[in-house]
């Protein structure tokens, strides 16, 4: 048996990875599961949860795991999903587009 | 090239017969006048002399005037092994215009004189029948041309180590084209991960990264990386490779600024850093890697389902060097050798349960410490505890851990564990020079050039050495410490003593895959798994397969300084056969005879080189003299006798079986042996002077694997009392596994003769080395004393169920 390789690399915590905030239009789901069926990382599942549609929206399962591909909104076909990175301070564009999104709700 | 049968009435045999005396090694014990008297007497010898020695310049010189004098076209010496003067007279056979394919020997001095000093009478006897056998032979032999074979200037090196660096170095500067195939995204192997090299000390990448932008620079040397070799035809001099170069998903415009490795959201551990360092899913092994770019590791990649979902790198890379749709390639490449250095692995000792590797995260093996004490290594050359970072206070080494050892099934001695700690031990007394340090040792092996110096270095710096290896490594629950306990073999006593860490001295082992090279280049392994040379002392960088030659760990554990002088031997050898441009082949390949042939195809299935394969439109084989070793087990295993051996044909060995039989069979034994161990061990048997009876006759093949099952039948159907059918072991065959075959034929004989009531002791089985000679001779001793309890009625039985043998060959 060659050598396997077992511990956890000494120097893990020190990749820098950006965190993510995933935003979920629930409104604007129809349930087609798109993004929870692409996302790379395994990220999102269906809810329980009902939305005016009468569909069941996803739910993040751990936003740690995001990587920020963002293909989820690039997938899906109601533009009810986006990744931002969360920043320290969100910047103003970033702001405004989540004053838009509140304001659709 | 398939021969037809050549059927031409032969001329009439002229033998010329000498008997050497050899001094008095042989007329010491055999009466040689009167066997040159007797030999006078046989068929077609128109000349028998004697004289002092045949081998001297003036034995040579009479040889050749009595071939033109008297017209001999056959000659036959009578005195030491073929293994030591068939060249000579074959050479002086030659010079006088005659084939040397007309020329015999009798062995009348390693198995005859040497092994029967005290029984003059029986000794002469013998060396009659020795010489009869060999006039027989003689008259039936044919004048054959070696064949000649072009060979193609390019060099394939396989693994991109230190070896086959060197290699591929060393041959590119010799002025051939040289394809360097490596398994990894770079090369640069074993030595490109460890820090600093015994004996002298050198940073090991320091010196070999130099080496590593040269192959890569070098207008001589393709470097075919991150691809493996998965089909290999052909033979030496014209071989066909297929590479399958594998994608790196990154064109040759990457300029490995290394802008695209940070933002790649994937991380793996490092292979290079064993694990202990994190590495993107976009990467460079490490900084000198050659090439010098970067590859994507699919395995983990966001885009491996084969639709881009994550781009950050493609976004990143300015060149826009990055890929997604490469796909895999094969490439063909034709050429002439092939070097194998495919390096070798590390044990993992987490199957030691007792030494809690796995489980103790402070134990750490010899190659983790490498990279531990690297300035480019995961901790910047910090020795530290992988558990809290902290620098150890105590530190202990262990050696031998899978080597010499029964429990984990490698016995061999990994032969750079000890220099490595030694070295390892001074490195951190060089850095931390309070650091306490343990060696448990089995002995310290030091036994290379300044090696014992430096073992001296660490005695008297304090580097404390055990003898005893730890039975246990038991972890403290409190401090999270180590407590090792043993026996000190020295002193007698035993010993429990607290260390932070331990190192454990890892041995090397053969690539895990190894079998995979060992299929497509149909090479041998030894025992412990690694390749096996043609011969351990005169061939030590050759493959028993033609054109293929070893360089580095492939073929045994070894050190830097081993690796390269090994891989410049190759380089050496295979330049050797390219500067020639061609080769010849012995004339000892099959003879086939296309109207006897079925295409039944079981030549083909015993061939141990693929040189015989199956035609099945035209119904017939097709025979590659130049991939065939000349073993001759398919002419053995051809039921219809449409193949036979050039040189070693039934004919001539049905002769030889008969000259042997002819008077008194049943107290005789027809031994056959193999060329290259079981004759070699007679031979050895000789030159010790272990005596042994002298009713044992024995005919010399290439391999055992050419003792066909009619030679045993015609030996019995004319009354011969034992066969003996002699090999080399079972794995160490000199023609890959074809004594595997001969295994196999005895043991249908066995059942044959059992079936027919006869006695099987008759007929003998033994595998002996060349170094076996005492084995071959109590061998002899035994079936001696079994003779005589053989009844006549046996010997008549036997003689009836083969009699059929008798009619023709």
């Amino acid at each position: 048996m060659p050598l396997r390789i077992w511990r956890e690399p000494l120097d893990i915590d020190k990749v820098e990875h950006p965190e993510a905030e995933i935003h979920i239009i629930k409104e604007r789901c129809k349930g087609c599961n798109f993004c929870i069926a692409f996302c790379p990382m395994k990220v999102l599942e269906e809810s329980d949860e009902i939305n005016e549609k009468g569909f069941h929206p996803p739910r993040v399962v751990d936003e740690s795991k995001c990587v920020l591909c963002s293909f989820c909104s690039a997938v899906c076909p109601d533009f009810a999903i986006f990744v931002i990175e969360k920043a320290a301070e969100t910047s103003e564009e970033e702001a405004e587009e989540i004053q838009l999104v509140e304001v659709a709700r | 090239m398939v021969m037809e049968p050549v059927f031409e009435e032969m001329e009439e045999p002229r033998i010329g017969v000498y008997v050497c005396h050899c001094g008095l090694n042989i007329a010491g014990s055999v009466d040689c006048e009167e066997v040159t008297k007797f030999a006078e007497s046989l068929p077609h010898v128109v000349l028998s002399l004697d004289n002092r020695y045949t081998c001297s310049e003036q034995g040579q010189e009479q040889i050749k005037s009595d071939i033109k004098e008297h017209n001999l076209n056959r000659v036959v010496v009578a005195s030491c092994s073929p293994r030591l003067h068939e060249p000579t007279f074959r050479k002086a056979c030659e010079d006088a215009g005659l084939n040397k394919y007309l020329f015999e020997m009798a062995n009348i001095r390693e198995q005859c004189s040497w092994v029967h000093l005290h029984d003059r009478a029986a000794a002469t006897e013998k060396a009659k029948d020795l010489v009869k056998m060999a006039v027989a032979k003689v008259a039936l032999l044919r004048a054959s041309e070696e064949m000649e074979v072009p060979i193609i200037r390019r060099a394939l090196v396989i693994g991109g180590g230190v070896a086959g660096i060197q290699a591929a170095l060393d041959l590119a500067d010799t002025g051939y084209k040289v394809f360097l195939v490596e398994r990894e995204p770079s090369i640069g192997g074993r030595m490109a991960q460890i820090d600093k090299t015994f004996p002298t000390m050198d940073c090991s990448i320091c010196i070999l990264a130099p080496k590593m932008s040269d192959v890569g620079h070098h207008p001589n040397i393709e470097l075919i990386s991150n691809s493996e070799v998965v089909g290999v035809s052909g033979y030496i001099g014209n071989f066909k490779v297929n590479v399958l170069k594998k994608p790196r998903y990154v064109t040759d415009d990457c300029t490995a600024c290394g802008d695209c490795s940070p933002i790649c959201p994937v991380i793996a551990p490092n292979e290079f850093d064993v694990g202990l360092a994190v590495r993107h899913g976009i990467y460079t092994p490490f900084a000198q890697a050659v090439p010098s770019t970067y590859i994507v590791d699919m395995e983990i990649c966001l885009n491996k389902e084969g639709v881009i979902v994550c781009d950050k790198c493609i976004k990143e890379c300015e060149r826009e060097a990055i890929d997604f749709e490469m796909k895999p390639e094969t490439l063909e490449l034709d050429v002439g050798t092939i070097i194998v250095a495919t390096g070798a692995d590390v044990f993992d000792p987490s199957t030691l349960k007792d030494y809690g590797f796995g489980r103790y995260h402070d134990v750490i093996t010899s190659l983790e410490f490498e990279r531990l004490i690297n300035a480019g290594g995961p901790s910047g050359g910090h020795l530290i505890r992988p558990s809290d970072m902290q620098i150890p206070k105590r530190v202990a080494f262990i050696q031998c851990v899978g080597s010499r050892s029964e429990r984990s099934d490698k016995k061999y001695c990994s032969n750079v564990c000890c220099m490595n700690t030694i070295k390892d031990s001074l490195l951190i007394k060089e850095h931390w020079p309070e650091t306490e340090i343990y060696v448990f040792y089995v002995d310290i092996r030091a036994f290379g050039k300044g090696f014992e110096d430096l073992y001296r270095r660490a005695k008297t710096g304090g580097v404390a050495f055990i003898r005893g290896l730890p039975a246990e490594i038991i972890e403290d629950r409190v401090d999270h410490k180590f407590w090792l306990i043993g026996e000190n073999t020295l002193l007698n006593e035993l010993y429990k003593i607290n260390v932070d860490m331990v190192i454990l001295s890892v041995g090397l082992e053969p690539q895990k895959d190894s079998d995979v090279i060992q299929r497509l280049l149909t090479l041998s392994r030894t025992q412990d798994g690694f390749f096996m040379e043609a011969h351990p002392k005169l061939r030590p960088v050759d493959a028993a397969t033609g054109g293929i030659f070893f360089a580095g760990c492939a073929e045994g554990p070894k050190d830097i300084k081993d690796s390269v002088t090994q891989a410049s031997a190759a380089a050496a050898r295979s330049g050797i056969l390219m500067a020639r441009g061609r080769v010849t082949v012995e004339a000892i390949t099959p003879i086939y005879d296309l109207e006897k042939c079925t295409a039944c195809g079981l030549c083909t299935k015993v061939c141990p080189y693929n040189a015989v394969t199956l035609d099945k439109d035209l119904k017939r084989v097709d025979i590659v003299e130049a991939a065939c070793g000349g073993c001759g087990t398919c002419a053995a295993e051809c039921p219809f006798g449409a193949l036979t051996q050039n040189h070693f044909t039934d004919t001539q060995i049905m002769a030889q079986i008969d000259a042997v039989t002819e008077n008194d069979p049943e107290k005789k034994i027809v031994a056959f042996c193999c060329n290259w161990c079981s004759y070699a061990g007679a031979d050895f048997a000789g030159v010790s002077r272990m005596q042994y009876p002298t009713n044992v006759r024995i005919i010399r093949t290439m391999c055992s694997g050419r003792v066909a099952p009619k030679f045993i039948e015609r030996a019995f159907a004319r009354g011969a009392g034992v066969v003996l059918v002699a090999g080399c072991h079972l794995g160490d065959c000199h023609y890959i596994d074809a004594n595997y075959q001969t295994k196999k034929r005895v043991e249908r004989f066995w059942k044959r003769m059992e079936a027919k009531k006869l006695d099987k002791e008759r007929l003998q089985l033994l595998w002996a080395t060349a170094a076996e000679g005492e084995k071959f001779a109590s061998k002899i001793r035994e079936i001696h004393s079994m003779l005589d309890k053989i009844k006549p009625k046996e010997i008549e039985n036997a003689k009836k169920v083969f009699k059929t043998a008798l009619g023709g060959s």
